[in-house]
């Protein structure tokens, strides 16, 4: 796929603490990229620099291979929702889709045509006339992305736009969202915090973590082999306990050794190769371990510490090996204060090894 | 993170406009002052303290200083004695009529000092309507009292600025946590305890705030001294004086005494404006007001209220009565005896008589568009580009709030008096520029203020929207920002049309013949003995007023829908 927007590293420093750090990412064109991480990971920074509301100290913005880095956001043409939609309360509902049609200099009979497609688009056709605090939030939400997208913007950026929506509505709006997109083929940055929305939305996800980017890939990349502790645990759950590493690195696999005689395969990072011996935190996603008995080979013994109901499974916290898993089992046998002994199902998948540091504990 | 949000390099046009407000408002606010202040240690080319000396040596001049000192701590007292119970009354109790009768009792802040004291003189004067009635009733040879000296600038004073306490202790009320009256109560406290442990500790700094308004605003009080005082001098009638007859140097140093006094009271206001305590917490669960119940409480509640407005407005009243007396007629009866509408169709039957309406209204549309202006520039400055030097820049909005209209004017007719063009002076005494410039000056804070919270109101990602759309600075500002602004822009012009309308001590020092305002006007029938026209051009004041005002909460509602 052809880059569309590239961020050649970008940089932004605020009163002496740099909120985003040498971030280069590429997005293709119709392609959607989320910014995922936590709050003041610097994703807003990043979409405001791309916007042009905020100037990069260093680094680039180029797109469509025009570097666009000194240009006024209105000269630049993308389309913005904002998080809480920034409707102009004091215009109607076609008078803020039309504005940025006006400032486009189209003629009357165009304008009119064009807001009403967009209104279709969003699936509110007739609400021209209304008043934009009469409307719901999902409503709200929606004339706020038809107004975006009614100028035919060259990307698409997106703040935290279901925020404000109520959990059933977000979930039903992003499904909503993302196929619009598509269907226009909208190339689409969309910051949010929320791992299941950026797992629904975007063909690739940027993590970032204190102003750095930790990883970009699709969800299922991210979610399989997560290049960091961070991604691996803010994507998905995942239980950790202390191990040392035995033998060399083969393939991307390494040998874990957790007890006297238990030793795992665990995925290892590309990014910081594991020597033998060195100390690690072995990280584990509940589904990719079980239960089994004590005397089998290789099994961690552990008691149970908490039980959870989570539909069509049960979700175990097991005290075990100095840290703590969580293991996912169809079964509701175990209960808390058992002593049970835990495997990997198909080691090593779900299973990661990441360095760990001097200073750090053995716990998770 | 909108920790950066803001200008980062800013365009060429961006910069002159930062430099045209600071130009601007230092030229207008400082430099007139710094006239003043070079003034009063100047004589005869040299730098001197002769004329400092000469005033603190001069026993009426001391008078005089504290004379405006103790008549404002005594209007401070008074006013309240007034304003705070009137404003637990109606914060506190519900009755018939409540809602009438509080708008009504916070009308004075809106009308011209002049207007009122003309008014309290028609009514408590010599020859007023509630003075001769008492005489005869009492049968008296010589009225009951003599509405003048310091008793009787102290009585127009508690009676135009009681408001302030009640606006500040009604605001104050209104912020405080309704179900502290219920914890009062439901630990066993009556209403006096309630009262004296809870509610007015909790009110202090409202009623610290109102104290200090009241004492500036009586510091730089001129109307009623000048037109009541006699022989009584204060230091706004001192420096008018001083400044009447020639003795330029010594107003120069009244002036910046009088400016001193008052910047010092301002210093601690400022503070405590930054502090709003005594927050509510909780949102209405509980009713502030409580119905009154028993017989006595039901009769006793709405009648104190009654009365107590009806005095309140007793006067403005009066004001309405004699604009309908007929020229000549009114001698010696208590009430006037022939009634007619000729005073008001003299108002605009004749260019002479009319011209002061038609200054009025010109000089204090202009400057309320040009205090409009500068707010707003001065407000884009301040919240948006959040450029250097912007406390300064507030400050310098406030600043006139702080001085006495008297300081403005001399300070004006002192610096604009002069052809130095190289120094920035022009000669603008005798022309109606003078008027509007003091009176853009004196309202500036009015609108500075609404600019400034109508701005820091305003979602920056509506302009930020506006952007992402396409839109360039311009057409942003005119269809997302001043569209926005338009609640605040509303009260603001209003408060400063208002003020300008009625402006009566910087128009006294600055005035000439053919720029003569309304208030001016009023003075001078006043002294013919025309006191239909006096009326009648007060009423009209008071009416003007009034619609400007009402069409200004229009505007404020239907920009705020």
């Amino acid at each position: 796929m052809r880059a569309f927007l590239e961020l050649e590293s970008l940089t932004r420093v605020f009163a002496g603490t740099p909120a985003v750090r040498e971030l280069s990412l590429q997005v293709g064109e119709h392609e959607i990229v989320t910014l995922l991480g936590p709050s003041g990971c610097g994703k807003t920074t990043t979409l405001r620099m791309i916007a042009g509301f905020e100037r990069p100290d260093s680094g680039r913005v180029v797109v469509d291979g025009r570097d666009v880095t000194g240009m006024p956001p209105q000269k630049r043409g993308f389309g913005m929702v904002f998080q809480h939609y920034a409707l102009f309360p004091h215009l109607s509902v076609a008078e803020n889709v039309a504005f940025g049609l006006e400032t486009a200099g189209l003629g009357k009979a165009e304008i009119e045509s064009r807001v009403g497609r967009a209104l279709d688009l969003v699936r509110l056709p007739g609400t021209q006339g209304r008043s934009v605090s009469s409307l719901s939030g999902g409503q709200q939400q929606r004339i706020a992305l038809a107004r975006a997208l009614a100028p035919a913007p060259k990307v698409l950026l997106l703040d935290e736009p279901l925020s404000k929506l109520d959990a059933a509505l977000r979930e039903q709006t992003r499904r909503e969202l993302r196929s619009l997109v598509k269907e226009i083929g909208m190339t689409t940055v969309y910051v949010t915090h929320d791992q299941e929305e950026a797992f629904d939305l975007a063909d690739r996800i940027a993590v970032l973590r204190q102003g750095l980017l930790d990883q970009v890939g699709p969800a299922e990349q991210l979610y399989r082999r997560p290049a960091t502790q961070f991604v691996a645990t803010f994507l998905g759950r995942a239980g950790a306990v202390a191990g040392t590493v035995e033998g060399v690195p083969e393939d991307g696999v390494v040998m874990c050794r957790l007890g006297a005689d238990i030793c795992w395969p665990a995925l290892a990072p590309a990014s910081a190769p594991l020597t033998k011996g060195a100390a690690v935190r072995l990280l584990a996603r509940p589904e990719a371990l079980a239960f089994a008995p004590s005397d089998q080979e290789a099994v961690l013994n552990g008691q149970v510490t908490e039980r959870r109901f989570a539909g069509s499974f049960y979700v175990y916290r097991v005290s075990a090996g100095g840290g703590e898993l969580e293991v996912q089992s169809d079964s509701s046998d175990a209960k808390p204060g058992d002593r049970v002994g835990v495997v990997p199902r198909a080691a090593p998948a779900g299973l990661f090894a990441f360095a760990r540091s001097a200073g750090e504990g053995d716990g998770a | 993170m909108s920790g950066g949000r803001g200008h980062q390099r800013m365009a060429w046009r961006g910069r002159l406009l930062v430099a045209a407000v600071f130009a601007i408002l230092l030229w207008a606010v400082v430099y007139p002052n710094l006239t003043v202040i070079a003034e009063s240690f100047r004589a005869d080319g040299t730098i001197t303290l002769r004329h400092y000396v000469q005033v603190f040596s001069t026993p009426s001049e001391l008078r005089a200083l504290w004379s405006s000192i103790w008549i404002s701590a005594a209007t401070v007292l008074l006013s309240a004695l007034i304003g705070v119970p009137l404003a637990l009354l109606f914060a506190r109790f519900e009755f018939p009529g409540r809602r009438v009768l509080g708008a009504l009792a916070a009308m004075p802040v809106l009308l011209p000092p002049l207007v009122g004291v003309i008014a309290i003189l028609f009514l408590y004067g010599e020859s007023g309507v509630a003075t001769r009635l008492l005489q005869s009733f009492l049968g008296l040879q010589s009225p009951p009292w003599r509405l003048q000296g310091a008793s009787a600038i102290l009585a127009v004073h508690a009676y135009s600025m009681y408001v302030y306490f009640y606006l500040f202790a009604l605001a104050g009320l209104a912020r405080l946590d309704p179900a502290m009256f219920e914890a009062a109560a439901s630990l066993g406290a009556g209403n006096a305890r309630t009262l004296t442990r809870v509610v007015l500790p909790m009110l202090t700094p409202s009623l610290a705030g109102a104290a200090l308004l009241t004492f500036m605003t009586s510091m730089a009080s001129f109307s009623a001294p000048y037109v009541l005082g006699g022989g009584f001098r204060v230091m706004t009638t001192q420096i008018f004086n001083s400044k009447l007859q020639g003795e330029v140097a010594m107003a120069m140093v009244e002036t910046v005494m009088l400016a001193t006094v008052s910047l010092l009271v301002l210093w601690p206001l400022a503070r405590w404006e930054g502090s709003r305590e005594y927050v509510a917490p909780s949102k209405g669960t509980s009713a502030m007001r409580v119905p009154v119940r028993s017989l006595w409480a039901r009769v006793a509640v709405p009648l104190a209220a009654g009365v107590g407005v009806l005095v309140l407005v007793l006067p403005h009243l009066t004001l309405l009565l004699v604009s309908f007396v007929r020229d000549g007629t009114w001698t010696t009866q208590t009430l006037p005896p022939a009634y007619t509408l000729e005073n008001y169709r003299e108002l605009f039957a004749e260019t002479h008589t009319f011209r002061p309406i038609f200054n009025s209204l010109l000089m204090a549309a202009v400057a309320t568009l040009a205090a409009l202006a500068l707010a707003l520039a001065a407000g884009q400055l301040i919240v948006r580009w959040r450029v250097r030097g912007r406390r300064l820049l507030e400050g310098l909005l406030a600043l006139p709030w702080a001085l006495p209209g008297t300081v403005v004017a001399i300070a004006l007719a002192t610096t604009f008096s002069a052809h130095q063009p190289w120094a920035a002076r022009w000669v603008l005494v005798g022309t109606p520029w003078i008027l509007i410039l003091a009176y853009t000056l004196r309202t500036l804070p009015l609108t500075g203020r609404a600019a400034l919270a109508g701005y820091r109101q305003l979602d920056p990602s509506l302009e930020e929207a506006a952007a992402s759309l396409g839109a360039g600075p311009w057409r942003t500002l005119r269809r997302v920002t001043i569209p926005r602004l338009l609640p605040a822009i509303a009260a603001g012009a209003s408060l400063a049309f208002v003020t300008g309308l009625g402006e009566f001590v910087a128009s006294i020092v600055l005035y000439t013949h053919r720029t003569r305002p309304i208030s001016i006007e009023i003075l001078s029938q006043l002294r013919d003995f025309d006191l239909g026209a006096a009326a009648a051009y007060g009423v009209l004041l008071m009416v003007l007023v009034a619609a400007a005002f009402i069409l200004g909460q229009r505007w404020v509602q239907s920009g705020s829908a």
